[in-house]
């Protein structure tokens, strides 16, 4: 499988955030616990609506939570 | 393991039993004859029971233990999980239904086409619950 050409912080987001699991965000955003699991381990690429909804979560800017690798 | 993944495993475990169970003790001898078809209806009959059975009673069982994760939508990443799992399905029914065509031409009997066609959407079956539970396990 072809790593992803970005990252995120989204484990340090969520523990920031009074350590919310995985499940918590998950149900916040729409989508599985698996899911999260996925985008966090960089194996799945999410949809922009729910890289924004992660962002909006944590009440940051995208580029906060997601980074582009090469930068 | 999801509620979802749970339950294509289950598919996957009780189609390769049941099916497994009709292709072993079809009797082969009987093919080409009319009584062929007879014994494939037949055999179908319980395959069919059993698959559905125990698809049921898992769906129960897990619905009871997780009742939030199998009330939950499928997302974004489960809705591709399944497309790319009837993508890679349609190889195998696109062969067989060749292997059918050839069949005909061939003259092979209508119970050896019948079952040709059976194994078509077995290994179809096969290839989609499997190609779905590879991603779900990777992720992705």
């Amino acid at each position: 499988m072809a790593k992803l050409p970005f990252d995120n912080d989204i484990k340090t987001l969520r523990f920031l955030a009074g350590e919310m699991t995985q499940g918590d965000l998950g149900d916040k955003v729409g989508v599985t616990r698996q899911t999260i699991a996925a985008i966090e381990q960089g194996k799945y690429s999410p949809s922009l609506e729910v890289a924004f909804r992660i962002a909006r979560v944590f009440g940051k800017p995208l580029e906060d939570v997601f980074h582009w690798a090469e930068e | 393991m999801s509620f979802r993944e749970k339950i294509h495993w289950v598919a996957f475990i009780s189609l390769s039993l049941s099916f497994g169970w009709f292709f072993l003790s079809y009797p082969w001898s009987i093919v080409n004859t009319p009584a062929g078809i007879v014994a494939t209806a037949g055999m179908l009959v319980p395959v069919t029971i059993a698959i559905i059975g125990s698809m049921s009673v898992a769906a129960a069982a897990l619905a009871i233990r997780t009742p939030k994760e199998a009330h939950l939508k499928e997302d974004e990443r489960e809705k591709t999980i399944h497309l790319k799992g009837t993508h890679m399905a349609y190889y195998p029914l696109i062969l067989g239904v060749w292997a059918n065509l050839f069949a005909i031409f061939y003259h092979i009997s209508p119970a050896g086409r019948l079952n040709l066609l059976i194994a078509t959407a077995v290994i179809a079956e096969l290839v989609r619950v499997g190609a779905q539970l590879y991603y779900y396990r990777r992720g992705y």
